[in-house]
């Protein structure tokens, strides 16, 4: 197992589309290891493949206080239920240290493959299905961010703009 | 997605909570029964079971998990003699790294999650420089199980979890049992409660815990006592309010049935608290012309009151040090003493998990002493042909056996008298003086009882 990097907002291949995974191999699972090890370690709840700059739809998942329910969404497509707003303060391992309240539809439904290839669906509510869809916009190239009024979203990039040049 | 971040103005989470009490505990400034209490309050309910499991876990281990983390360090993280702030932060990254070695080896919590918990804690604790060390500790420890186990396993301190000291001295004083014993102090105690005879027959009381869905089995030794297989809160037992039953261990069960009190006696019950022994004199005889129950913690006094109040019966307590009898004493004489001395409590340590770090080898010679100054004391308050049942819950035999065999031959009104068999059954181990019990797996705690006879005057 590997810790990977992950990219930083505003990196442009961050807003990569990814591809559907052809099949789910050895390579997959090595990269879903890879990446559970990497979401654990941030710590986070949940990561996209394209934020280790992989393009093809894998999504982890561990919304567990103790961390140790991790979920592998292949392909996932969600549907939503109910599309009634729930609000979340949601945070990002690829905008860390910020926090914004974001509004997306409470009850989703999740189709997606597991790490052996078979096909699984699920109706997540409360943060689960907040993260899901988070992750999901990763696949797609969106990030929250991208929610927020053009203002707040500068000042954001700004301030993470400025950190990567101090790293630098 | 990020974990919501929640450092500053968030309430500390368990791993930290039992840090900042288990560093207390390695710089001896408190036992786990006094310290937990108040930190559970900074807790809600659902997590006092962690805190709970935490903290006695990773002491009941500490001997081998120390040698573990000085191997994993290059050098110590305390330096014997340092003081106020720099010694706690030091103890506190200690108590992490035991925390995290224990929650490695000894729990079903994931590798990952125990890591990464215990270097967040760390950070609550504002200890941040230690992060990369505690990260990297724990990491080492996780890749290097194997080796590391096989390097300590020579070492008895490693495989008995216990001090050296305390390994030596109960081989030395018993052998195999004492092995067995020690083996049986790394165990979760077994739970054992006493039922009020004076509201109901132990039969009966079954009959109740079986409806209510509690296994029990009736002790062969202790005619109240029931041993609970799986351990319950005390809510969940029937009429506990009410004082039908109390939480004793079989072993302790032993002292009111051995002093044996009769009706009309004037009884004393000296270093009482926290009163389980006092109820229990007065639930098997309520006919006592009077019981003065005795100790020098004003604030655990509190907690006999509570207990006597739960049976609904009543003592006479009294504020006072056992062996200054001139304080206490109005000079009338008991038919029979109870004097369950202060001691070591080795024979409890899976009650206590912590006294293996609290307790130093040259404790024992002192509390010794203060044992026979104590038993000195109460002889003179005994009356002619009464008995004192001399108790300790240690296994040393310096504070036990050997001390009461040097009270007799010092001693020319006393002998010992102490029973082979309690209800048809033989108990504990025949020494020079009393006899001994060690803690067994199932059994009860470890106990030494010695039941002193005070010779009449010799009439023509």
């Amino acid at each position: 197992m590997a810790k990977l990097e992950i990219l930083e907002f505003p990196d442009p291949r961050l807003r990569t589309k990814a591809q559907p995974v052809a099949e789910v191999n050895d390579e997959i699972r090595t990269l879903v290891a890879d990446m559970f090890e990497t979401m654990y370690a941030a710590p986070g709840v949940g990561l996209a493949a394209t934020q280790v700059n992989v393009h093809q739809r894998v999504v982890v998942i561990d919304v567990s206080e103790e961390q140790d329910q991790p979920m592998v969404f292949i392909n996932p497509e969600v549907e939503v239920l109910d599309p009634a707003p729930h609000e979340y303060d949601e945070g990002c391992l690829s905008v860390p240290g910020f926090y914004e309240t974001i509004v997306r539809p409470g009850r989703v439904r999740v189709s997606a493959l597991d790490r052996d290839g078979k096909t699984f669906s699920l109706e997540p509510d409360g943060l689960l299905a907040v993260c899901i869809q988070h992750e999901i916009d990763h696949l797609d190239g969106k990030l929250f961010v991208d929610y927020l009024s053009p203002l707040k979203r500068n000042r954001i990039r700004s301030k993470l703009e400025k950190a990567h040049r101090q790293r630098a | 997605m990020a974990r919501k971040s929640g450092r500053s103005n968030t309430p500390k989470q368990t791993r930290a909570i039992a840090a900042q009490v288990l560093a207390k505990v390695l710089l001896q400034q408190g036992s786990l029964a006094r310290l937990l209490p108040a930190a559970e309050h900074e807790l809600p309910p659902n997590e006092h079971g962690l805190l709970k499991e935490l903290c006695y876990g990773t002491t009941r281990l500490a001997p081998r998990l120390q040698l573990l983390l000085g191997k994993l360090l290059k050098k110590p993280l305390r330096k014997p003699n340092s003081e106020g702030k720099k010694a706690l932060a030091g103890a506190e990254v200690e108590a992490l790294l035991l925390l995290g070695l224990y929650q490695l080896q000894y729990t079903r919590i994931p590798d990952h999650a125990a890591i990464g918990a215990t270097v967040e804690a760390a950070r609550e604790l504002g200890h941040d420089w230690a992060t990369a060390l505690i990260n990297g500790s724990l990491r080492n420890a996780q890749r290097q199980r194997e080796a590391l186990e096989k390097k300590l396993s020579g070492n008895p301190e490693f495989s008995s979890a216990h001090p050296l000291w305390l390994f030596q001295s109960m081989r030395e004083a018993w052998g195999d049992e004492g092995s067995a014993a020690i083996k049986a102090n790394n165990l979760p105690p077994p739970m054992f409660i006493r039922v009020n005879r004076a509201h109901e027959s132990r039969d009966s009381y079954m009959g109740k815990l079986q409806e209510a869905g509690i296994a029990a089995t009736a002790s062969l030794l202790a005619p109240d006592c029931l041993h609970l297989p799986n351990p319950v809160g005390v809510a969940e037992l029937p009429g506990f309010m009410e004082g039908d039953c109390s939480v004793q261990d079989e072993s302790a069960q032993l002292a009111a049935v051995l002093l044996a009190p009769a009706a009309g006696e004037r009884v004393l019950d000296a270093c009482c608290a926290p009163g389980g022994k006092t109820c229990h004199l007065l639930e098997l005889q309520p006919q006592m012309a009077a019981l003065q129950a005795l100790d020098s913690d004003g604030n655990r006094l509190g907690q006999v009151q509570e207990n006597l109040e739960r049976i609904g019966v009543a003592a006479e307590l009294v504020c006072a040090d056992a062996a200054d009898i001139d304080s206490w004493w109005d000079g009338e004489a008991f038919d029979a003493v109870l004097l369950d001395a202060p001691c070591s409590a080795t024979g409890v340590i899976r009650r206590n998990p912590d006294i293996k770090l609290l307790r130093r080898a040259e404790d024992i010679r002192e509390l010794a002493l203060l044992q026979r100054r104590i038993l000195d004391s109460l002889w003179q308050t005994l009356k002619p042909g009464g008995r004192l049942l001399y108790a300790t819950c240690s296994v040393m035999p310096e504070e036990n056996a050997a001390l009461v065999a040097a009270f007799i031959a010092d001693t020319a009104d006393a002998s010992d008298n102490t029973p082979e068999s309690i209800s048809a059954v033989g108990w504990g181990m025949a020494q020079d003086a009393g006899r001994q019990i060690l803690p067994s797996e199932t059994g009860g705690d470890g106990f030494y009882y010695a039941l002193l006879h005070k010779a009449a005057p010799q009439t023509q």
